[in-house]
């Protein structure tokens, strides 16, 4: 354990891995989008998903670990209907943003999300385009709507909101509207995050986005229900079958065994690109 | 026609590439067994271990892994490991008294008392007696029926796992 944390430093230290734990919370999903890396939806077979008590177990274990943060991410996390208090559970421990399509926040779920704004905790919203019709292109009917409503609320909760835009066909005109349009809902530069479809899992299918060379990426501990991944963008699902080209152990308990496994890939790993991508 | 994906170099998890061979090539069995990266880093060192030379020349162990395959009918493995026996420097007629598709009389009396042990441990192994025992030990240590064991329980595992997976048979040459 003492070594790995001390691997874990210097590779944080030297920017050859990232800080942040990823939690796959559930590859279940109430939206199909185009470029989805899991191929999630409201129709697949198979939910996989970490329990709370896995979620938390992790959380607490990375801390030890010496990463400082940790991203919730799916799927979509609100499916899970304890998620709210998981949340409460894991920012409790360390700074956590949890990646959203907004489009499940009733009022009640939103009272559950409340206690959270007294931690270091962020909703990160997708965010498409400024214009309905070319987000809900890529995200699905009616999307852009309930992202328009979800945001102000959220902040009304005292929830920080930040906003991902992944890229396919937007052009500079439409981000730079776009940028407008999250300032004039409150939310900073800082917290909008622009990055490119990864040519991986349905968007591989349709063709879409680029591919990742082996240091496009910056490695982050990743885990899924079906094992340990080098990065959120690895547990990709094609067809059906999770990826295994980036698989780094289907063993996650305890963490330290997949913790131990992913520093020696990445301790194998040349210097990256993936600042320039901005693929993070 | 496998049952299970079968990996390419770069399609296998990151510890699992190192099981393949330098140009990235691998055995349809390594391939199969990349899908479990963590349990093969496990097994392929036991794997590379328990086929290997030791106080047990390369011959012998062969001739178990050849007489359990032929025992538990498992194309694959006896595809794989004829060369691999023939370069070890068991002669043709030595193989054909191994899987029983000719006289025994090419093999001498060690060989052959182990093969008599292998039998009854593969088929049967409550019916191993004191007396098979004690004939085999005239000819191996403790230590050395130990490991012969072992890899007879070995060889039927991956043979089970060849047979159930349908792992493709290496063709001659390969």
């Amino acid at each position: 354990m003492t070594d790995t944390r001390d691997r874990i430093r210097e590779a944080i230290a030297d920017g050859s891995m990232g800080e942040r734990l990823w939690l796959y919370a559930t590859y279940h999903c109430n939206l199909a989008c185009v470029y989805c890396l899991t191929e999630s939806s409201p129709r697949i077979d198979r939910r996989r998903m970490l329990t709370p008590e896995a979620m938390a177990r992790a959380a607490g274990e990375a801390a030890d670990l010496g990463l400082t943060c940790v991203g919730i991410t799916g799927g979509e996390a609100f499916m899970l209907p304890w998620m709210p208090e998981a949340l409460a559970d894991i920012a409790s421990v360390l700074p956590t943003v949890v990646l959203t399509n907004a489009t499940l926040f009733t009022p009640p779920l939103l009272d559950r999300l409340a206690p959270l704004a007294r931690y270091d905790f962020a909703v990160q919203i997708s965010l498409d385009s400024d214009q309905p019709s070319r987000n809900d292109e890529l995200r699905g009917p009616r999307n852009f709507a309930r992202v328009m409503d979800a945001i102000p609320r959220l902040r009304d909760h005292g929830i920080r909101v930040r906003i991902a835009t992944t890229v396919e066909h937007q052009t500079e005109d439409e981000l730079g509207r776009l940028c407008e349009l999250h300032r004039a809902l409150g939310i900073p530069d800082d917290d909008h995050v622009v990055r490119s479809v990864v040519r991986r899992g349905r968007a591989a299918v349709a063709g879409l986005g680029v591919d990742l060379g082996p240091t496009d990426v910056l490695p982050e501990l990743t885990i899924t229900a079906d094992g340990a991944f080098l990065h959120p963008f690895a547990p990709t699902v094609r067809h059906g079958r999770t990826d295994i080209d980036l698989l780094v152990s289907r063993q996650t308990t305890p963490l330290t065994h997949a913790a131990d496994k992913f520093i020696r890939i990445v301790s194998g790993l040349p210097a990256g690109a993936d600042v320039v991508r901005n693929i993070r | 026609m496998s049952r299970l994906p079968l990996p390419s170099h770069d399609q296998a998890p990151p510890l699992a590439r190192g099981w393949y061979r330098p140009d990235g090539c691998a055995s349809a069995l390594t391939r199969s067994l990349a899908n479990a990266p963590d349990l093969m880093e496990t097994l392929m060192p036991f794997l590379g271990v328990i086929m290997g030379e030791s106080s047990i020349d390369l011959p012998t162990k062969e001739l178990v892994i050849l007489r359990v395959s032929q025992l538990n009918g498992c194309r694959y493995c006896l595809a794989a490991h004829r060369p691999i026996a023939r370069a070890a420097g068991l002669s043709d007629e030595q193989l054909e008294g191994i899987c029983g598709t000719g006289p025994g009389g090419a093999l001498d009396e060690r060989h052959r008392a182990i093969l008599a042990w292998v039998d009854q441990v593969t088929l049967d192994a409550p019916g191993v007696t004191d007396q098979l025992a004690a004939q085999t030990l005239d000819h191996v240590r403790d230590d050395e029926l130990i490991e012969l064991t072992v890899l007879a329980g070995t060889i039927t595992m991956l043979n089970q796992y060849c047979t159930a997976f349908d792992i493709p048979a290496p063709e001659a040459g390969q």
